[in-house]
């Protein structure tokens, strides 16, 4: 009945897209042309639950790489949560893991069975490529690609120039993917450099701690000298206790070290660690936890290419009266 | 002083001073029950159950111990509403309360009769809980053994909420100074990067970081070809977890095979033509064996069902040959060995 209800007023208010838009993304009228090429009503539009969807921006496929420098930030835990939630939207998402020596992804997403064949058997001539692809039976607009089996060596001679082939072949296929995730092992080894050849644009995942924050300033580093400058960051594990009790650097402090746009502010959630035990990516969790719906928030501003203007803050409790104890 | 008051079972006994205090002994409930079949007297005939309530007074005031019977009440309840009265005749014949009666410090009686309860009770809960966790059969036993997805369990279906902004669980207030995630209110704080920031932080990050993407990857100790700029060459040890400088592959091409969009893989065609290749090998060694070897000797001693290397003319031929005289006139042999052939043909 919602959905309904304001689809029919999107179609007939040509005002409401421009401000839904206008409160999210910094091009409304780019977003209001996209908006008026997607009106077309259609039968499958009504059964849709969504009151509105995200308006994608940009060119596709976007190939967007997930980085940080320092390891154990949330790489791998953002691209499974950042693209199952951008295949729940509705668009289609090929998730590549690129951690050729330590990958996790297929353990994330719990498909970690199901990979037969990685991108080092495309080369090698042992399997196609949508063969390599594997599909999540959850979301089927969903699909990982592993580079290599972990006791396989990546020949270095054409590493970069493989995942250029495998974007360039993905994007001449029969349904072009709308993003293309690359997980970035950590470091800037060259399983770094392989990673991100391709890319368009490049997510850094950090945590408020000065370790990550140096080697996240590297990266940025080596990223923009590579040409990649829509750089955006998601701040990870934050405690916003810790931040209210100065024991923790707040997110606006790591976005003045940095001077990078914010794309998601994620809170530490011991619920991420139980969704890694059983494979199952944090945002589809019922009833959704507050890590879950930071992510969601983080893929709708992907989509939009948009980003955070304004961040929570805990505030102290309130003092308690005197009359609280009686239930005042 | 004390006053006790009984009306038809209701004992009241209410203290009047904190100085006085009843005995531990002076409440006594006795009754008679007997359980034994010839003697059971519960709920028939005239019961002989007998309340007896004393309570004493003890004063402490003027030094010795002072005990004194303030009031004794005995009642037998012996009429039809005795419903109280086998109330406490079954609580009298308890052991416990036997117990009770028997020993000099009834406090101390109470006191480990109900101290042994609930050791009791806990070791009962204990050993239940320890037999529920090794009981076999639940639902984890099916996750374990692979029949049921574990992903699955509480989850009934993919969750499809409205909108990570504004949903239930997500509140921005009217004035967008607040918002409510699941049941938290947050204050929100307004981002104050601006764009001549982030153009000086890339100016920073720029001077700081020169670097350029290494094209050339060499292991260690191969020479730097000429032509090639220092800066782009990676250097790659030979013992490299998952890097290496070796490629088993030509570059196009493995270019060809990502590019492939359908058909058999490179490598699996390649396989394949290669094992053909031996097979037929394979086989035309084997007709010049066959050749050396007299087939007509090598059919004789065969098994007339096992002889398909019989030419499929010759077999045609007979089947020819024998047709206008009609099946029936075929050699024996002939028929068997017609039967074995359409038997091979289905199977195949």
């Amino acid at each position: 009945m919602t959905s309904l209800h304001l689809l029919h007023l999107s179609r007939n208010a040509p005002s409401s897209p421009y401000l839904l838009s206008s409160f999210f993304s910094p091009f409304p009228l780019k977003t209001l042309n996209l908006k008026s090429k997607h009106t077309s009503p259609g039968p499958a539009l009504c059964v849709l639950q969504w009151n509105r969807k995200p308006e994608l921006a940009g060119p596709t496929p976007r190939v967007a790489v997930i980085t940080s420098g320092k390891g154990g930030v949330g790489k791998t835990t953002t691209t499974a949560n950042i693209g199952l939630s951008l295949a729940r939207l509705g668009f289609s998402v090929i998730a590549v893991d690129a951690d050729v020596g330590l990958r996790n992804l297929d353990l994330l997403l719990g498909l970690e069975n199901r990979v037969n064949y990685t991108a080092i058997d495309v080369l090698n001539g042992d399997c196609r490529l949508d063969q390599a692809l594997v599909r999540d039976k959850r979301w089927s607009n969903f699909q990982l690609l592993c580079i290599s089996k972990p006791r396989s060596k990546l020949p270095l001679g054409f590493g970069g120039k493989a995942l250029i082939w495998i974007v360039d072949s993905l994007k001449s296929g029969p349904s072009t993917p709308d993003f293309i995730l690359i997980d970035c092992p950590a470091g800037i080894d060259a399983g770094f450099i392989t990673a991100i050849t391709p890319a368009n644009e490049a997510i850094l995942v950090t945590t408020p701690d000065i370790t990550a924050l140096r080697d996240a300033d590297r990266v940025t580093g080596l990223l923009e000298c590579d040409g990649i400058k829509d750089i955006k960051m998601i701040v990870n594990r934050v405690r916003t206790d810790l931040i209210r009790g100065e024991d923790m650097m707040s997110v606006l402090d790591v976005q003045e070290m940095l001077g990078l746009a914010l794309l998601g502010v994620i809170p530490e959630d011991a619920e991420v660690i139980r969704s890694t035990n059983r494979g199952y990516p944090l945002v589809l969790n019922k009833p959704p936890t507050l890590a879950g719906l930071a992510f969601e928030q983080a893929a709708w501003r992907l989509v939009e290419q948009d980003s955070m203007k304004a961040v929570m803050i805990e505030e102290a409790p309130k003092k308690r009266g005197f009359f609280s104890f009686f239930g005042g | 002083m004390a006053s006790t008051s009984v009306t038809s079972g209701l004992l009241r006994l209410r203290a009047l001073s904190p100085n006085h205090r009843i005995g531990g002994r002076v409440v006594k409930i006795r009754g008679k029950l007997r359980f034994g079949c010839p003697n059971l007297k519960w709920g028939g005939g005239r019961s002989k159950l007998r309340f007896c309530v004393r309570a004493v007074e003890v004063s402490e005031g003027s030094g010795g111990k002072r005990e004194k019977n303030a009031e004794e009440v005995e009642r037998g309840v012996a009429d039809g509403g005795g419903e109280i009265a086998r109330f406490m005749g079954a609580i009298s014949a308890l052991p416990a309360v036997r117990l009770m009666k028997k020993s000099v410090s009834n406090n101390f009686a109470i006191g480990a009769f109900f101290a042994i309860l609930i050791v009791v009770v806990a070791v009962r809960e204990i050993a239940g809980k320890k037999q529920r966790y090794e009981q076999h059969g639940s639902v984890a036993d099916l996750v374990k053994r692979g029949q049921i997805r574990s992903d699955r369990r509480s989850i009934s279906g993919p969750l499809k909420y409205d909108d990570p902004f504004n949903n239930p669980l997500v509140k921005v207030s009217k004035s967008n100074s607040t918002v409510e995630m699941c049941g938290k209110v947050y204050r929100l704080a307004p981002v104050t990067l601006t764009e001549e920031e982030q153009s000086v932080h890339q100016k920073r990050r720029s001077r700081a970081y020169q670097w350029k993407r290494p094209t050339v990857f060499l292991k260690e100790g191969d020479p730097v070809p000429p032509d090639v700029d220092p800066d782009t060459i990676r250097w790659i040890p030979a013992n490299h977890p998952f890097a290496t400088t070796a490629t088993e592959i030509d570059e196009d091409l493995a270019q060809n095979n990502v590019y492939q969009k359908e058909g058999i893989p490179f490598r699996i065609k390649a396989e394949h033509e290669a094992l053909q290749r031996k097979l037929e090998a394979l086989q035309n060694e084997q007709k010049l064996n066959k050749i050396a070897i007299d087939p007509n000797n090598v059919r004789e001693f065969e098994r007339p069902f096992k002889s398909f290397s019989k030419p499929q003319e010759q077999v045609d031929r007979n089947l020819s040959s024998n047709q206008p005289n009609g099946v029936a006139k075929a050699p024996e042999s002939e028929r068997v060995l017609d039967l074995a052939e359409n038997s091979s043909a289905a199977d195949e």
